[in-house]
């Protein structure tokens, strides 16, 4: 077996180690007086920029009303198939709303397309992170814990217009 | 025969046939909205224009006339450019509410403006607002914005429905459609508008907003509301039916169906009324038990009774598999002299495009069954109920059918009765007097044959799930949703209804008592009727298909 | 003295030494994950206490709660033996190591050592090489071969390494004549230690006695990635803490070994100069060597957080080709050396 040549041999120093060694010693020993980067998560809490994919919420306009229209492409669009939604009947001039309209948050995997897909800027990744729950059921989220005002979902509207 | 080219190909054409006609008969897609096979030709969509050689113009393929050595290209540049154009005319005032509206998923224009659009609109003014949400009649609705004035609709009434109730008003681009005044659009026929209309413009109310048409399945099945036996698609999501629509068959219903078979035929299927698993009456009340226990029950009450004491009610809205297994039950097992059947014909409720007097789909096939077993047939009903009167005839075994509805005086003569064994879906007056009740499955759920009123032998598949079968292992239809979703989603955790077919409780019921013949399925029940009749000798479900076969009449036993 | 006075001040010493042991060993496991964290950037547990110090409490209370696994395939009575051997030899090395000098309390002279044995330096080296038998029998017994091979490295590695070990130890020996490890002290007064007197048997002392501890860059018996935990792949609950505890015994005796051999063991340079009371001067000695210790097993857990694994063939490489003939040069320097000098 032809033995394989090293692109650079290593001089005498380098091969008793020791030199090597304290090299490495003196890096770690100069980390350990450096700042540290742990965030103490309950304490400080992590602020996403805009572009992060948190929660996916829906837009509650400034009259109370959802923007949501219940087309069903983010339901379709989904690849994890974590929405559902059961369009009903309004007086409103758009006559179409969603009198249901569920997220499975276990299903659910922060992908984002049914921000993309949706064509009345209605279903937004929120900031939210914290997603926490203790059944599969508690995991399906409705309208009540869906609809968020739109004051609180500005910095993300206006990332999505300006990069979409 | 002559011949003519479209697109470089030579194609046989029938004389009086148009461009169109032959294209779409040897699958050559021509784009079209106001052509339809049934109606008059009114050529005003233009979308279907073609350039043929030596013409001056691009012509529309639906009224030109075929012609020997006729030369027509349908993707010349000029084609193109005019269809491109065409779509362009259409989407300046149609509105962009493809979210909102129940025809996505389905709609002609949506599709064409992918395949044939330039894929941007160059129009920069308001667009035309017109009437929205308005109700033509209790069951359409229509939406002006959306309507491109093709005019099928009103061809429909015209000529289909043959009530003139829609016209279209005003001109250009503020044409709309209303219904003449004084007149709704409430003809028998109506909602085969929606089906028609290329559009989301009419709609049908009892569905709208219900659910999206890719979130279904539709399976291929056969409506019960008349002898007719119209052939329709069930569509259903989450287990659930969502509304019916009609299935093409040249020979039974072409491409319409009725509003009330259309409306009225699925609704207990989905409804709060299901009897979910038999019941025993226990202490005068109804309960529910298991199905051995019910079966058990059921025989040894049976057995008190002599031979001749034991009456069967056969239905002629049942399937020829339930019935047969009625009579087998009956003659073979019970060793029972008396069957009967109550006709379902209202005299007049008919007409002469769709509908018939006989409301139910199946008597044509359960006579084809009783002559074949020498049962009397003329009054039959009258004569177990007349046996019951005097006292000679004491349990009764009635097989999906309400006796009672329509016939209150019927009270008492049940009431005389010691046993009456019932197998029903929904609860109704006939079921709440019965001693035991068997949880059917309705024709929606289960395989069965059914021969309409012109004696044609057509299948229902099952659509929806009840308790004993699986969707996807039981080769159900399947949507998206259908396919991917656990037990967990709220999709897949549907509701499923503790039913058997009728024939399989009568079954149960034969092996209990000892019966040796077993059937698994319901086409093995059709495998063993066919054999005695003979019209229906060496059918089975894979030759009867999707559109039925017509059985021969001519030759009567 | 008579014979109550020595058992009940051997008891006391005892007692002593087992809680300083047993405390030191809880809160080297806090400082080396506290080291590990700050190597790393990051914080390390604080979430026990006041800045994590309670966290060793939290982590045996853990074990405890834990469910005893025996697997089915192990034999028995050995699995339950092996960590008892490995503990018992690993505290056991602490009754001959002094931690000061000779003290006067009430007109007694008390030797701060729980057995000022002439052969110390031997029994040192006897009860380590012992502790390879707790590792090679939970290898064994486990059933498990992720253990065996985890056991049988255990046993090459301490083997190969107790040889340079014990060569570089005769290098000190040889200076002190004795084997006493309170000589051996003595011998190493001002700055005359011997890591200055003989550097290269230092640093294959220091060198076999990581592979000794298994601690990284030699942890091959326990490597993660190729062999689950090597031999204590099998234990849980208190067993498993047994061998935890064991570990870290071993890293503080080595540590102390290395002091006393090498680093003058409670000895603090000319410090008769300073002109202090004797009482003041053995408070410093004692701290000395309790400092000096504390010191190399920060070197123990700097070098882990820094270096990594060996393979299993350069560790042999290493032991018998580079440090087995070092340690014999360092033998005929420190030959020469007290031939010159005297």
């Amino acid at each position: 077996m032809a033995k394989k040549k090293r692109l650079k041999d290593l001089n005498f120093l380098e091969k008793i180690y020791l030199p090597e060694i304290s090299k490495g010693l003196v890096q770690t020993f100069k980390k350990m007086f450096q700042p540290r980067f742990t965030m103490e998560y309950p304490e400080v809490k992590f602020e996403p920029p805009d572009s992060y994919r948190g929660r996916p919420v829906l837009v509650q306009e400034e009259n109370g009303e959802e923007r949501c229209v219940a087309c069903g492409l983010c339901s379709r669009v989904c690849p994890a198939l974590a929405i559902e939604i059961q369009a009903g009947e309004t007086e409103r001039e758009k006559e179409r709303y969603p009198e249901r309209f569920e997220i499975n948050m276990i299903r659910c995997i922060f992908c984002g397309l049914c921000e993309e897909v949706c064509p009345e800027e209605a279903i937004i990744m929120s900031k939210d992170y914290e997603l926490v729950f203790s059944n599969r059921e508690d995991a399906l989220y409705g309208k009540d814990k869906l609809l968020v005002p739109i004051n609180e979902l500005q910095d993300r509207i206006n990332f999505l217009r300006k990069h979409k | 025969m002559p011949k003519f080219q479209i697109d470089g190909k030579e194609f046989e054409f029938k004389n009086g046939q148009t461009v169109l006609e032959v294209a779409l008969e040897n699958g050559i897609d021509i784009p079209h909205f106001c052509y339809h096979p049934l109606l008059s030709i009114s050529g005003n969509c233009r979308m279907c224009l073609v350039e043929i050689e030596k013409m001056p113009k691009l012509m529309i393929s639906c009224s030109t006339l075929a012609a020997e050595g006729m030369v027509v290209h349908t993707q010349s540049e000029r084609a193109i450019n005019a269809r491109k154009a065409v779509m362009e005319f259409f989407l300046i005032n149609h509105p962009l509410d493809c979210p909102i509206c129940d025809e996505a998923g389905e709609c002609k224009l949506q599709d064409y403006t992918y395949q044939h659009s330039i894929g941007e609109s160059r129009f920069t003014e308001t667009k035309n607002l017109k009437e929205k949400r308005v109700p033509l009649g209790p069951y359409v609705m229509f939406d002006g914005d959306r309507c491109i004035a093709c005019s099928r609709c009103i061809r429909f009434c015209d000529e289909i429905a043959k009530s003139s109730q829609l016209t279209f008003v005003k001109r250009g681009d503020r044409v709309t459609i209303e219904t003449f005044p004084g007149m709704q659009l409430d003809n028998s026929y109506s909602l085969n508008v929606t089906d028609i209309c290329p559009v989301g413009a009419l709609t049908n109310r009892d569905f709208r907003f219900k659910a999206r048409v890719w979130d279904m399945s539709a399976t291929k099945s056969v409506c019960i509301g008349c002898s007719r036996g119209c052939n329709i698609e069930v569509w259903v999501r989450s287990n659930e039916i969502m509304r019916l629509t009609p299935r093409f068959n040249p020979d039974v219903n072409q491409y319409w169906m009725c509003d009330e078979g259309r409306l009225k035929t699925w609704k207990h299927v989905n409804s709060d009324t299901r009897i979910n698993g038999p019941q025993l009456r226990k202490n005068g009340t109804l309960a529910e038990v298991g199905w051995d226990e019910a079966y058990a029950f059921a025989i040894s009450e049976l057995k008190n009774f002599n031979k001749d004491e034991i009456g069967i009610i056969l239905s002629s809205s049942a399937s020829m598999e339930d019935n047969y297994m009625g009579i087998k039950f009956g003659k073979s097992v019970l060793g029972a002299k008396y069957f009967g059947y109550k006709s379902k014909v209202l005299k007049g409720s008919g007409d002469d495009i769709l509908i018939t007097d006989d409301k139910a789909p199946n008597t044509f096939g359960l006579e084809l069954l009783l002559k074949s077993f020498s049962v009397r047939i003329e009054n039959s009903f009258e004569q177990v109920m007349s046996l019951i009167n005097e006292g000679k005839i004491k349990a009764l075994l009635v097989i999906e059918d309400d006796i009672l509805s329509g016939s209150e005086e019927l009270n008492k003569t049940l009431d005389r009765l010691d046993l009456l064994i019932v197998t029903a879906s929904n609860m109704n007056k006939t079921a709440e007097k019965a001693h035991i009740i068997f949880a059917a499955s309705t024709y929606a759920e289960k395989n069965g044959t059914f021969v309409n009123v012109s004696g044609r032998i057509q299948r229902t598949k099952p659509a929806v799930v009840t308790s004993e079968r699986e969707r996807s292992l039981d080769g159900f239809e399947m949507s998206r949703l259908d396919k991917f979703g656990t037990e967990w989603d709220k999709w897949g955790k549907v509701n499923k209804i503790e039913a058997r077919a009728s024939w399989k409780i009568l079954n149960g019921l034969g092996v209990v008592m000892g019966q040796k013949l077993k059937y698994n399925m319901a086409e093995e029940v059709f495998v063993d009727l066919s054999k005695t009749i003979d019209k229906l000798s060496g059918l089975d479900y894979r030759a009867i298909g999707e559109t039925g076969v017509q059985l021969k009449l001519t030759n009567t036993n | 003295m008579d014979l109550w006075t020595i058992i009940i001040i051997s008891i006391i010493k005892i007692l002593f030494v087992v809680t300083i042991t047993l405390l030191t060993v809880s809160y080297l496991v806090y400082f080396e994950r506290k080291i590990s964290a700050w190597v790393q950037d990051r914080i390390g547990p604080n979430r026990v206490g006041w800045y994590g110090l309670l966290q060793p409490f939290a982590d045996v209370f853990k074990l405890f709660l834990k469910e005893d696994i025996v697997p089915d395939a192990s034999i028995k009575s050995i699995h339950t033996l092996a960590p008892i051997i490995t503990l018992f030899v690993a505290f056991s090395t602490y009754a001959v190591l002094p931690w000061g000098p000779p003290v006067n309390i009430f007109g007694y002279e008390i030797p701060l050592v729980l057995a000022d044995v002439n052969s110390g330096i031997l029994i040192v080296l006897a009860l380590t090489s012992l502790g390879v038998y707790g590792i090679t029998f939970s290898g064994w017994a486990s059933g498990s071969k992720y253990s065996l091979l985890g056991g049988v490295r255990s046993s090459a590695q301490m083997i190969s390494y107790e040889i340079s070990m014990g060569f570089s130890v005769a290098g000190v020996l040889l200076i002190s004549e004795s084997l006493r490890p309170a000589a051996i002290i003595e011998s190493q007064s001002g700055w005359m230690w011997n890591a200055f007197i003989q550097p290269i048997g230092f640093i294959t002392f220091l060198v076999s006695a990581f592979a000794e501890t298994n601690r990284l860059p030699f942890d091959l018996p326990e490597a993660e990635p190729e062999l689950v935990g090597g031999y204590h792949t099998e234990y849980s609950s208190m067993k498993f803490a047994a061998f935890f505890l064991a570990e870290y015994a071993n890293m503080i005796i080595s540590s102390g070994l290395i002091v006393t051999l090498y680093l003058g063991g409670w000895q603090v340079p000319y410090i008769e100069t300073f002109g202090l009371s004797s009482g003041w001067v053995t408070m410093m000695q004692i701290g000395a060597f309790f400092f000096k210790v504390g010191a190399v097993l920060f070197f123990f857990i700097w070098v882990r957080w820094s270096i990594p694994r060996f393979k299993y063939n350069q560790l042999m490489n290493l032991g018998w080709k580079v440090m087995f003939p070092l340690a014999l040069v360092n033998l005929v320097w420190v030959a020469i050396l007290v031939m010159l000098l005297n």
